[in-house]
């Protein structure tokens, strides 16, 4: 299974946020896109999951444009992997987790033994079983992205689309959370996440795309996308990278070009 | 205690509750019936017995209260199964089945119907109508607006064609004969089950009856309606015929209600956000719940209110007077719990 952007032009009738976006998304390959607020990080996301209509070019499910799909044949290919939100009131985690058979179920059907078995596969994979009876409204924001990783891993899909994942979470969780798309990759789930740490991406990520204010991308490995030149240009501040035994890292000056 | 064993226990503890109140719904009354004779009736009805009851009992049991209590439960649990579903689509715990102005438009139809002087079955068809029409323009008006937010969209159009709805029914209120019309307005607007006949509680159950099948066979997909739209959409779900599916099949359940007994507020609001804390929101376990309870509880209300005084109180009333404080004392366990 692999996704491809074939030369995206993403945005709204009324205002176009970027174009010539290509790329093919490989088996247990992470993708890391960074820009900065506005830029339509998360526009591109809803284009990728065929929720929003593309500007120019398509965005291919193996070889068949999204757009004519069936969602449910989407939702079984790609899992949307949301920022943890206060949704779910009165929910348990395991029925949270279990949303995710939707996609295998026929319309009238509720999940059946192989759904449940599943679902609590996907919590046990990520060591939370004990949440499993907890209300999801209870949790913790990095128990909570958890058990949203949870959910992408019993829709069984094989691509996982996650947005800003690490964002509201402490700094021990944002490691965490870092940690478990490492062991997707390993299992060969694909992965493309966004964030606004570029720190997150060199960690990572193969591939960094990044969508700058103007609208302009770049794509390509990691090392070479994100370079103190390149993120000084995309941030409006001033960036270093530095290398530490941990890998390389990023050290942010002050400037007066800064705007959100 | 795990969520599904809990409510486990407490659906048999409604079924038993659910019993008792009926057993008591047809022994209490003006004309006071023992459960011992209730019993010999029921026999001589299905074996041909000989009843130890005294005369007439048997029409007070079958004639009289039978299609009340059959009209109080049905309308009880219709009211309940349609809160829950609405409180599950707006992600809100705290709306009720009028909330997209199904009993505004039930109530000016009816008043319409009385201001005409029509006969029982052409108010209640004007009820029926007037509720449907309402949910079919405020969604009209709604999909027009096309707010970035459609659920929030919704609920505001349904506040304003509420609010012209209502003062509809004022106008025909003030226009309305004082001695007859006036009455028959506010009586009708309080609810009651005194008047309903086997013929409405027949025609009432067959819509209700179909618009609970989708809400059955959806039951658990319901779930993801309180996701947000990309999200469920991003789950494999139509979300816009979703929507359009669920919003019809309370709508049609509202509109019969209100139809044959008028409006009766606060069961569609109380009892679902009181099943969700005790058994959770999965809407598998909160419909049918919700629907054994409101009918109980409808039931309970309906009863007290034609025995504890010489003058019926209307349920209408009853159900705000219990319905006001159960909902402050829940909010203040919703929030006690969210604060933790």
């Amino acid at each position: 299974m692999k996704l491809t952007a074939q030369n995206l032009g993403i945005g709204y009738a009324t205002r176009a946020l970027a174009s010539e976006i290509s790329f093919t998304l490989a088996e247990g390959e992470v993708i890391a896109i960074l820009g900065p607020n506005g830029s339509g990080k998360t526009t591109l996301f809803r284009t990728l999951l065929g929720l929003l209509s593309p500007l120019k070019g398509a965005v291919l499910l193996d070889d068949h444009v999204i757009g004519v799909l069936a969602p449910s044949a989407i939702a079984r290919a790609v899992a949307y992997v949301p920022q943890v939100s206060a949704n779910f009131a009165n929910f348990s985690v395991i029925e949270v987790v279990q949303m995710a058979r939707a996609p295998h179920l026929a319309w009238y059907a509720s999940p059946g033994t192989k759904d449940r078995v599943i679902a609590a596969n996907a919590l046990a994979e990520l060591n939370i079983s004990d949440f499993a009876e907890r209300e999801f409204a209870e949790l913790s924001g990095g128990e909570r992205q958890l058990v949203m990783i949870a959910r992408a891993l019993a829709s069984e899909a094989k691509i996982l689309l996650m947005d800003e994942p690490t964002a509201s979470l402490d700094f021990g969780n944002q490691f965490l959370i870092l940690d478990e798309i490492a062991k997707l990759k390993a299992r060969g789930v694909a992965v493309i996440f966004t964030t606004h740490h570029p720190d997150h991406a060199l960690r990572i990520a193969d591939r960094t795309l990044t969508i700058a204010r103007d609208g302009s991308v770049q794509i390509g490995a990691t090392g070479t996308v994100l370079n103190a030149v390149s993120l000084t240009a995309l941030y409006g501040i001033d960036i270093d990278l530095i290398n530490s035994r941990h890998g390389p890292g990023i050290v942010a000056g002050f400037s007066s070009r800064h705007t959100i | 205690m795990k969520t599904r064993a809990r409510s486990n226990i407490i659906f048999v503890i409604a079924v038993i509750a659910a019993f008792v109140i009926i057993s008591l719904a047809f022994a209490v009354g003006q004309f006071p019936i023992s459960i011992a004779e209730i019993v010999s009736l029921i026999c001589s009805k299905l074996f041909g017995t000989i009843s130890q009851a005294p005369p007439n009992a048997d029409i007070v049991l079958f004639e009289i209260r039978g299609p009340r209590i059959a009209a109080a439960f049905m309308v009880g649990a219709a009211l309940a199964a349609a809160g829950a579903t609405f409180q599950n689509l707006f992600r809100n715990p705290l709306v009720s089945p009028d909330i997209l102005g199904v009993s505004s438009g039930a109530a000016l139809g009816a008043v319409a119907g009385i201001f005409l002087s029509l006969p029982l079955i052409a108010i209640q068809g004007f009820a029926f109508a007037g509720g449907l029409v309402a949910v079919a323009i405020i969604f009209w008006v709604g999909n027009k607006i096309r707010g970035h937010d459609p659920v929030l969209t919704l609920v505001l159009s349904g506040v304003v064609i509420g609010s012209l709805l209502a003062s509809g029914v004022a106008l025909l209120k003030y226009l309305a004969d004082p001695f007859n019309q006036l009455p028959a307005i506010t009586y009708w607007l309080l609810g009651s089950f005194a008047s309903v006949t086997q013929r409405d509680i027949f025609i009432a159950f067959v819509i209700i009856f179909v618009a609970s099948v989708p809400l059955f066979l959806l039951r658990w997909r319901i779930n993801l309606l309180a996701l947000p739209d990309d999200e469920a959409k991003a789950l494999g779900l139509n979300v816009v015929r979703m929507r359009l599916i669920v919003i019809a099949a309370a709508t049609l359940m509202t509109a019969a209600s209100v139809a044959i007994c008028g409006i009766i507020g606060w069961v569609g609001l109380v009892i679902p956000h009181a099943v969700r804390l005790m058994v959770g929101a999965e809407f598998s376990r909160l419909l049918p719940l919700s629907m054994l309870i409101g009918g109980t509880f409808m039931l309970a209300v309906d009863t007290l209110g034609r025995s504890i005084a010489q003058t019926e109180i209307p349920p209408g009333v009853l159900t705000a007077l219990i319905g006001a404080p159960a909902f402050i004392a829940l909010m203040a366990v919703t929030f006690k719990r969210q604060r933790g």
